[in-house]
């Protein structure tokens, strides 16, 4: 599913039917439940590799940093008080 | 014959291709990062390379898990910028040369490195971002021609630092025995110390990157000995990127020095830069 998400027009189909789209693809109800709840933390710990999860990221208007706070447990404002010098996003 | 004038080790961090295309360079946060690269761009434009072999990782743009190779050499004449889930950048067509790349190709896989030949595809931030920050395109394209050599270290097993290490040594060989007088610059990219998954998101360690990058210089036979676990460990899961340095350490000569040094790590990932002259 990932993998079709680097095309502008998968990007478009996915926005506009999350579900139709998710049926496309052989993902078990779990899966897609991690998704829907855009539970980036669930998806790791489900197996799905960080740079797969980044299309999702970018369809979902998710940066890295807003699913790298999520996964720490924190709000990204949080996440970005963490950082030496957070204007290099 | 083919020359190998120079190696480079240096992060790809994907947050600098908007910063490119947005002509951001000078805005503070970013600003040290470019700034180390003044001088190497200077001294490269003074080397005058024909050829820039980049060795990378594809983030699951070009290559997914269906089919995902361990060592794959571009051998085109061109090569497409790839979209890797955020668009395609504003960016030229990458310019190959494709009969260097099936010598390289012929030579490696005689020195028992099979590789994935790729007669089409599209190359993404691992590969262009390394090339933004050493070879600034222009509106005509960019100034050298490149061979992406790309390195599975996402999907595992990954490929050993040894044998990356090796690849580098197999590579230097393969250079050398082309007919044709062509200066060559190896790319060596990926890391520094970074984890980008899990609770222990934006982990960083620069003890490590300073040694490591102490290491590349001094002792690079003792960097091969490293196990992804003990990177992963040490300087968090994406880390292990920087086996793909040992690929350019490995195509450089004993005589090789070191000229630049830097190291910013400003958000998520230790930024380091180091070059050498052959």
């Amino acid at each position: 599913m990932c993998a079709a998400l680097c095309s502008p027009a998968e990007r478009d189909a996915f926005k506009r039917d999350e579900e139709a789209f998710m049926s496309r693809f052989s993902l078990t109800e779990e899966e897609k439940n991690l998704i829907r709840r855009r539970d980036f933390k669930g998806l790791i710990e489900a197996g799905m590799n960080i740079y797969a999860m980044l299309k999702i990221g970018s369809a979902t208007g998710n940066s890295l940093y807003r699913m790298g706070a999520q996964m720490r447990g924190e709000t990204y404002e949080e996440f970005l008080k963490t950082r030496k010098i957070s204007g290099a996003v | 014959m083919g020359k190998i004038v120079a190696g480079i080790g240096l992060s790809h961090v994907p947050s600098v291709g908007p910063v490119v295309d947005r002509k951001r360079e000078q805005d503070p946060a970013w600003k040290p990062l470019f700034d180390a690269y003044v001088p190497v761009r200077e001294w490269l434009a003074k080397l005058e390379p024909d050829v820039a072999i980049v060795v990378y990782n594809d983030h699951v743009a070009q290559f997914t898990f269906d089919q995902y190779p361990t060592f794959a050499l571009g051998a085109a004449d061109r090569y497409a910028i790839a979209d890797e889930g955020f668009g395609t950048r504003p960016l030229p067509e990458v310019a190959g040369h494709a009969d260097f790349s099936i010598h390289l190709c012929e030579e490696l896989v005689n020195q028992e490195f099979d590789l994935t030949v790729c007669q089409e595809m599209g190359v993404e931030h691992g590969f262009l971002v390394p090339m933004n920050l050493c070879f600034p395109h222009g509106a005509s394209g960019w100034p050298v021609k490149s061979v992406p050599l790309q390195v599975n270290v996402v999907q595992h097993p990954l490929p050993t630092a040894r044998r990356c290490y090796r690849l580098g040594q197999a590579l230097r060989q393969a250079v050398e025995s082309y007919p044709e007088n062509l200066k060559v610059v190896v790319l060596g990219t990926g890391g520094m110390s970074h984890q980008l998954q899990g609770k222990r998101f934006g982990f960083m360690n620069e003890k490590f990157d300073q040694w490591f990058l102490d290491e590349l210089e001094k002792d690079p036979e003792n960097l091969a000995s490293l196990s992804h676990h003990k990177i992963m460990e040490e300087a968090g899961a994406e880390a292990v990127e920087l086996i793909m340095w040992l690929t350019m350490r490995g195509a450089l000569s004993p005589k090789a020095k070191r000229v630049h040094r830097h190291y910013y790590a400003p958000m998520t990932t230790g930024m380091g830069l180091i070059t050498f002259e052959d």
